[in-house]
């Protein structure tokens, strides 16, 4: 039964624990691993026990909606109980493994070995090694072969599950989609009886996928309730600081802009909107519920949401002083999505053209002119904002030099209206990363770009960009890497055991991540880093993420060609395959 | 506007926060009961609330203060107390509130009581302590981005006790604060463990008592809102 104080675990007696408040005395940031949030759940004797986890430290996990929504879904409604575990930053790892105290929770410093099912959330590729530290940490064998009756079944989701090779092993089982509909069977299926039990109903849940069963792909679950359910409402609130320290309010899944490089934008397809009253309401209860600030409405494009405008008005008149946040704005509505925010909030704002030329623009089917650009940037230093992100991949299909130098034009053409308009006074930041081909979209077999080419195009670019304009370039080696996993087939998962046995952590943080270690990886497993080409689409094999082939295929010849599709939400439907049956895009009238 | 002095404890799982996330703790605490800060003027308005007497991560603290400004017309009541008290997370209390009006009361430390257990052999730790009780001076250097100053933990912190304990020993002493500044308790923890030759990590620091200066209204000094049952 869950405690009357929000959440309050027992403190009567040693807490935490002396040993690992020992620990605790010596590791940086200490809150990380203590727990006692706002909103915390314990359910004492509840059963089945579920650890969840983000595979990275506590600021970065604690902040992913995913973990929110499934912790508030499994405490509050099923009979489990949900407890939370993040990776150990390596300080702390160094001082478990040194003292033998394995990873605990944070509700109520179990060790997570103990939990019947430990289910991770996979952001990205580069969070694989995270994923080996904590099976080891916490003292679970890191292959799914080797694991018995005693281990946790273990489970994994989130978005990169799109192509769950490199990882397979390691997990007993994975979930393909979206999990709300389904956490209740899942639950369920952690009957009193042994592992093999279990694993045998787990298998029955739809969108499960168990490496080694003959079932055949899993498919993409798509929560058909998003629109009439409520956000979470009793959001899990750090008391340290966090990456995201706000109010979120997921107010549409799935966006049908149609990039064709987007993984998000082809996988968490069809449009679901939530109706601007429930999310209002939403807010305000979050406001009470949290003591938080700011609002941020969240979804992958969220000036798309056709209650924006209302929403953000509403949302605003409930607390003075208060302030809302869209996490991404399009360029084509920037003027006046930028006019709607409040004098006090106007920091720096994100743009992202992506590449640098019309011609490659209209082949990744992001179809912004550069009078659309500089209309946006002018509203930017116009409205008094005090910075501008420029946002640009490097490496995409077709590519040539001249689509390079077309993002020093446009950041030249930035520049300048930013010594016209805001003389000087406004930052400039031209951020460039490396495009890596991601299964499930029109790009998925085509070549990454590789490293050589890479670095010659940030040297061009480097070169070429007006003085004066800061310009930032993601590593192309951590790009490599994610682009090797992103794509990678069975066997995979040996690089990635490779690389964590010789000290991978972290790989998404660039203090951490060397490439060495993937190297010595690679050459030791023989298989070699940022191939041009993939074979197969492998992934197919495990996930059908409800895409049409054709689709694929019809979307890659308009981009060779460079030809548009129409956004379905008001334009023609581009048969993707996504909807059907109860399956179907629901827009705010 | 008036100036509410809030009297809070600090302990697991919450004081393993830095000074600045139990100032936003504190913050949230009250929005989360309804009771609104007021807030700064400017293009970007901040709460109006201070901890002035920074407490170190890890450390507990029964006795701690924050200034907080609250809109006229905001009563400091038990009624106000109890929601506050019901708002905090685990490990961190709101033991009393009382209204100072206006102006705000910039709280000056004078000293504080400090208590630590300290790892190691305890009769080592004890000859530390008394080896420090009897030096005259015990110069540290502070190091930090603006440079390094030479301070005498003599000036600040009086006779160190010690009380052996099953693997260390309790360490109790106070702490003064002057114009200057004021020692941290780690400094004087490192001396003590270089002498002892223990690894300097304190397994539990409690900070139990503040001395304000004078002319302060205590929330403990029976001006306080007590809960009515």
């Amino acid at each position: 039964m869950t405690t009357s104080h929000p959440g309050s675990p027992d403190l009567s007696g040693d807490w935490p624990p002396g040993e690992i408040a020992r620990l605790l005395a010596r590791v940086t940031r200490p809150g990380r691993y203590a727990g006692g949030e706002f909103n915390t759940r314990v359910k004492a004797g509840a059963l089945p026990r579920i650890v969840l986890s983000y595979p990275d430290v506590y600021e970065i996990g604690v902040s992913n909606p995913a973990l929110q929504i499934l912790y508030s879904h499994l405490n509050d409604a099923t009979p489990a109980s949900a407890e939370r575990a993040y990776c150990p930053w390596p300080d702390m790892a160094d001082l478990m493994r040194a003292s033998d105290v394995p990873l605990w929770t944070l509700e109520t410093f179990s060790p997570v070995a103990e939990c019947d099912l430990w289910g991770f959330t996979l952001p990205h590729e580069l969070s694989y090694a995270n994923v080996l530290e904590m099976l080891d940490l916490a003292g679970v064998p890191l292959h799914a072969a080797e694991r018995d009756g005693e281990d946790p079944i273990v489970l994994g989701g989130g978005p990169a599950v799109a192509n769950p090779w490199p990882v397979a092993p390691f997990f007993d089982a994975f979930f393909v989609g979206e999990v709300e509909d389904h956490l209740d069977a899942i639950v369920a299926a952690l009957g009193e009886d042994g592992r093999r039990a279990r694993l045998e109903r787990l298998a029955t849940v739809p969108g499960v996928w168990i490496p080694g069963s003959d079932r055949g792909p899993a498919v993409r679950q798509v929560f058909t309730g998003f629109s009439a359910s409520d956000p979470v409402l009793r959001p899990v609130v750090p008391v340290m600081e966090a990456v995201h320290d706000r109010v979120v309010i997921e107010v549409m899944r799935g966006c049908t802009a149609g990039c064709r490089f987007c993984q998000a934008g082809m996988w968490y397809r069809p449009v679901r909107e939530r109706p601007v009253d429930l999310v209002v309401a939403a807010a305000d209860r979050l406001l009470d519920e949290t003591g938080c600030d700011e609002v941020s409405l969240l979804s992958l494009s969220s000036c798309d949401y056709g209650g924006v405008t209302e929403a953000l008005k509403r949302i605003r008149e409930l607390r003075p002083g208060l302030r809302v946040s869209l996490p991404s704005l399009r360029i084509d509505s920037a003027a006046e999505s930028l006019s709607s925010f409040a004098a006090g909030q106007r920091g720096s704002v994100t743009l992202a053209p992506e590449a640098g030329t019309q011609e490659l623009r209209d082949a990744i089917d992001k179809g912004v002119d550069e009078a659309q650009f500089e209309e946006a940037v002018r509203a930017t230093f116009q409205g008094g904002f005090t910075g501008l992100k420029l946002y640009f991949m490097i490496g995409l299909p077709g590519e040539t030099e001249d689509d390079v130098l077309g993002i020093a034009r446009m950041a030249a053409t930035a520049a300048r209206l930013a010594k016209e308009i805001s003389r000087g006074r406004a930052r400039l930041l031209v951020s460039v990363s490396s495009y890596v081909p991601k299964a499930h979209t029109p790009f998925e077999l085509e070549p990454f770009a590789g490293a050589a080419t890479l670095r010659v195009r940030q040297r061009l670019l480097r070169d070429a960009v007006p003085r004066g304009v800061r310009i930032a370039f993601h590593d192309v080696a951590a790009s490599t890497v994610e682009a090797t996993l992103a794509r990678g087939g069975p066997g995979t998962d040996r690089l990635v055991e490779e690389a964590w046995c010789r000290g991978a952590r972290f790989d998404g943080w660039s203090e951490h991540f060397d490439v060495r270690r993937w190297d010595d990886a690679a050459a030791a497993t023989g298989t070699p880093l940022g191939e041009a080409s993939v074979a197969r689409p492998y992934w197919r094999d495990a996930v059908d993420a409800r895409l049409s082939p054709d689709f694929l295929e019809d979307e890659l010849v308009r981009a060779r060609v460079g030809e548009l599709t129409e956004d379905c939400r008001d334009g023609a439907c581009g048969a993707c395959g996504v909807c059907g049956g109860e399956i179907g895009m629901e827009l705010l009238a | 506007m008036s100036w509410w002095l809030v009297s809070f404890s600090r302990t697991s799982p919450a004081r393993y926060l830095s000074h600045l996330d139990t100032s936003r703790v504190v913050q949230r605490t009250f929005a989360r009961a309804g009771v609104p800060i007021a807030l700064s003027q400017g293009m970007r308005p901040k709460p109006r609330i201070s901890l002035p007497l920074p407490l170190p991560v890890g450390a507990a603290g029964a006795d701690e203060l924050a200034t907080v400004e609250v809109p006229k017309g905001i009563e400091a009541t038990a009624d106000v107390l109890r929601a506050l008290r019901e708002a905090s997370p685990p490990g961190m209390e709101i033991v009393a509130i009382v209204d100072v009006g206006d102006p705000h009361p910039r709280p000056q430390a004078r000293a504080a009581e400090y208590a630590c257990l300290l790892d190691g052999d305890a009769g080592a730790i004890g000859a530390a302590v008394e080896r420090y009780n009897h030096t005259e001076h015990a110069i540290r250097e502070r190091v930090s981005p603006k440079g390094t100053r030479r301070l005498d933990l003599k000036e600040y912190v009086g006779d160190v006790v010690a009380t052996a304990v099953g693997g260390g020993a309790h360490l109790g002493f106070t702490i003064s604060h002057r114009q200057d500044g004021a020692a941290r308790p780690q400094e004087l923890i490192d001396l003590i463990a270089e002498w002892a030759q223990v690894e300097p990590v304190m397994q539990s620091l409690e900070r139990s008592r503040i001395t304000w200066d004078h002319g302060l209204p205590s929330p403990q000094a029976g001006q306080r809102k007590e809960l009515s049952s």
